[in-house]
C-alpha cells in the first residue's frame, strides 16, 4: 500500500511547492488534490495549469493519488434545482478530466446530501441517475468514481449493505466507494465496511474517530491516527483479507496548534505502522 | 417514447383493460380512455417530473410531443415553463372536448423570460393568474414541513417542491394550499376541467411518494 495526504492539509500560507516538499520529506508517496478547495487547483484552472501542477508534483518526487473535491457540499448531485445538478455533474466531469491529466485513475465524490428540504428518496433517485451517466464518462476515461461514505454529514447510505445496494443500482464498474474509515462513527465498524465492499473500494481515507464523543458544538469527533477508537488491527486485517493494496490517503483535521508540519510526520509514521502491521 | 396518432389510439383501446400501476396504493381504477403525457422538451423545466408521471402511470399513458398531441380524455403537462402555442392549443382542444388537463407549473425553475411567457399564456388563454415563486423552505428550518395540502379529489399531503407559484383564477376553486397560499386550482374550461399545480408533484412521483401517486390516480379519474 502507498501513503498519500491531501493538499488541503498544507498550511494556508505555505504555497503548493513548499507543501509538496513537506509531503515528500515526511515520507509520503503521493498527494491527493482537492479541486476547488485550494487556490492552486480551481474549476477555472486550464488544462495547461493542471499539467503544470503535475509537473510540480513529479518534480517533488511524488505522484497524484486521486482527485477529490468538497464542492459537492454546496452543489450536490441531489439538488432539486436542475441548474445546481448540472453544475455538480460538471464538477465530476472536470475531476475526471483532471485525473487523466494528472496521471491518476480515481476521483472522490460526495454523492448526495439529504436535508430537511430534499428527502432521502429523492436524493437516492437523483444520485443513481447522475452516477449512471457519470460512470459511463469515467469508464471511457479509465477513471473510477469513488463515492465517499460521509454517513453522518450526508445522512445518506448509512449502512454498508445499503451502500452496496446503491452501487448495485448504479451498476457501473467505474463507480465504487471511496471508503473513509473515520466516518463510520457509532454506526458500525470500518473493518466490516472493508470486508463488504472489497474490490469496489477505489481509495481509503484514514483518520481516527472518538466514537463516544458525539458532536457537541464545534467539538470534533475526529482525531489523529491511533488516538481514537478505530480498531486498527482489525482494519489492517480486513485490508489483507480483501487484498486491498492501493492508496491510503490521510484526511485529517489540521489540529496542531503549533508546528503544523509535525502532523505530516506523525501521520506518516502512524500510516507506516498500519501498513507494516506493527500495531 | 413519442408516438404517432395511430399508435396512440391503439394504446387507448389497450388501456381499457389496464389498471393504474398504483392499484396497490389506491382503490383500483380502470382507465377507459386514452391519456397523454405531453413532453414539452426544452420547455419542461424538470425532467424528473416527466419521468415521475411516466413511472407512476406506466402503460396507461402515452408520451407525446407538442407536434403530435392526439385527442384524449386526459392530458398531463409536467413542469411546464414556457408553453408554446401548439401546446396551448392542445390543452384548449382537450378541454373543449370535455377532457381533463393537469398542467403542472414548472415556473419556479424557469428563467425570467420563460416565467413571463408562462404567466402570459396562463392568464390570456386560461384565465389563471400565476404569482412569483415563493421559496418556503428557508422559513421551514426547524419548524413544520411545508406540505401542499390537497382537499380534492382526495385529501392528500405532498411535500412542497422548493418553489411554489401561488395561483388564482376568477372561476377556479382552490384545491390545495401550502402555508396558506393557493398551490393548486381546479377550473371548468370548455366542457372539461383544468387542474393547475403550482408546486410540482412529478418529482415526488419519481421518488415513489405513495400519497402523491394516490392523488394522481384520483385526479385523473375522479
Amino acid at each position: 500500500m502507498k501513503k498519500s495526504i491531501g493538499d488541503n492539509m498544507i498550511p494556508k500560507d505555505w504555497g503548493f511547492e513548499r507543501g509538496l516538499e513537506l509531503v515528500k520529506r515526511a515520507g509520503y508517496d503521493g498527494i491527493e488534490l482537492w479541486l476547488g478547495d485550494m487556490p492552486w487547483f480551481q474549476m477555472s484552472a486550464t488544462d495547461g495549469d493542471v499539467r503544470e501542477l503535475r509537473r510540480k508534483v513529479e518534480n517533488a518526487g511524488l505522484v497524484v493519488s486521486n482527485v477529490s473535491t468538497g464542492l459537492h457540499w454546496a452543489s450536490p448531485l441531489s439538488a432539486r434545482d436542475p441548474a445546481v445538478r448540472a453544475r455538480a455533474a460538471r464538477i465530476v466531469e472536470r475531476q475526471i478530466e483532471t485525473a487523466t491529466l494528472l496521471g491518476t485513475d480515481a476521483v472522490l465524490v460526495v454523492a448526495g446530501l439529504v436535508t430537511e428540504e430534499v428527502p432521502y428518496n429523492e436524493v437516492y433517485q437523483r444520485c443513481v441517475a447522475a452516477l449512471k451517466a457519470l460512470g459511463a464518462t469515467a469508464q471511457r476515461a479509465g477513471v473510477r468514481i469513488g463515492c465517499e461514505n460521509c454517513n453522518a454529514e450526508q445522512r445518506f447510505l448509512m449502512s454498508p449493505r445499503e451502500f452496496g445496494e446503491f452501487l448495485n443500482d448504479v451498476n457501473s464498474p467505474a463507480v465504487g466507494i471511496h471508503l473513509d474509515v473515520g466516518n463510520i462513527h457509532d454506526n458500525g465498524f470500518a473493518e466490516q465496511w472493508i470486508e463488504i465492499h472489497g474490490s469496489r473500494i477505489t481509495r481509503i481515507h484514514l483518520k481516527d474517530v472518538l466514537k463516544h464523543r458525539g458532536r457537541c458544538g464545534d467539538q470534533s469527533v475526529y482525531t489523529n491516527l491511533l488516538l481514537g477508537d478505530n480498531n486498527w488491527p482489525a482494519i489492517r486485517a480486513a485490508l489483507t483479507k480483501v487484498g486491498y493494496d492501493g492508496w491510503l490517503v490521510a484526511e485529517m483535521e489540521a489540529r496542531y496548534r503549533y508546528a503544523p508540519d509535525q502532523q505530516f510526520f506523525d501521520t506518516a509514521q502512524a500510516m507506516d505502522r498500519l501498513i507494516s502491521g506493527r500495531l | 417514447m413519442l408516438v404517432t396518432r395511430r399508435k396512440f389510439l391503439g394504446c387507448g383501446v389497450a388501456a381499457v383493460s389496464l389498471r393504474w400501476r398504483l392499484d396497490r396504493l389506491s382503490p383500483a381504477v380502470d382507465v377507459t380512455s386514452p391519456s397523454a403525457l405531453l413532453d414539452l422538451g426544452k420547455h419542461c423545466s424538470l425532467g424528473e417530473s416527466l419521468s415521475g408521471y411516466a413511472a407512476a402511470l406506466g402503460a396507461a399513458v402515452m408520451r407525446v410531443s407538442v407536434s403530435s398531441v392526439p385527442r384524449c380524455a386526459a392530458l398531463i403537462v409536467p413542469a411546464a415553463a414556457r408553453i408554446p402555442p401548439a401546446a396551448s392549443d392542445a390543452i384548449a382542444t382537450c378541454l373543449d372536448d370535455g377532457g381533463r388537463v393537469i398542467l403542472e407549473s414548472g415556473a419556479g425553475f424557469a428563467n425570467q423570460a420563460d416565467f413571463a411567457a408562462h404567466r402570459t399564456v396562463l392568464r390570456e388563454a386560461f384565465d389563471v393568474y400565476v404569482e412569483r415563486p415563493v421559496d418556503l423552505w428557508p422559513q421551514a428550518h426547524g419548524s413544520a414541513i411545508p406540505y401542499v395540502e390537497f382537499t380534492w379529489p382526495v385529501p392528500t399531503k405532498v411535500r412542497d417542491f422548493s418553489r411554489v407559484v401561488p395561483l388564482a383564477s376568477r372561476e377556479g376553486e382552490v384545491i390545495a394550499r401550502v402555508n396558506g397560499r393557493p398551490a393548486a386550482i381546479k377550473c371548468p374550461r370548455g366542457r372539461g376541467t383544468l387542474l393547475v399545480l403550482g408546486s410540482p408533484i412529478g418529482p415526488a412521483l419519481w421518488a415513489g411518494d405513495a400519497e402523491a401517486i394516490r392523488w394522481l390516480g384520483a385526479a385523473v379519474t375522479t
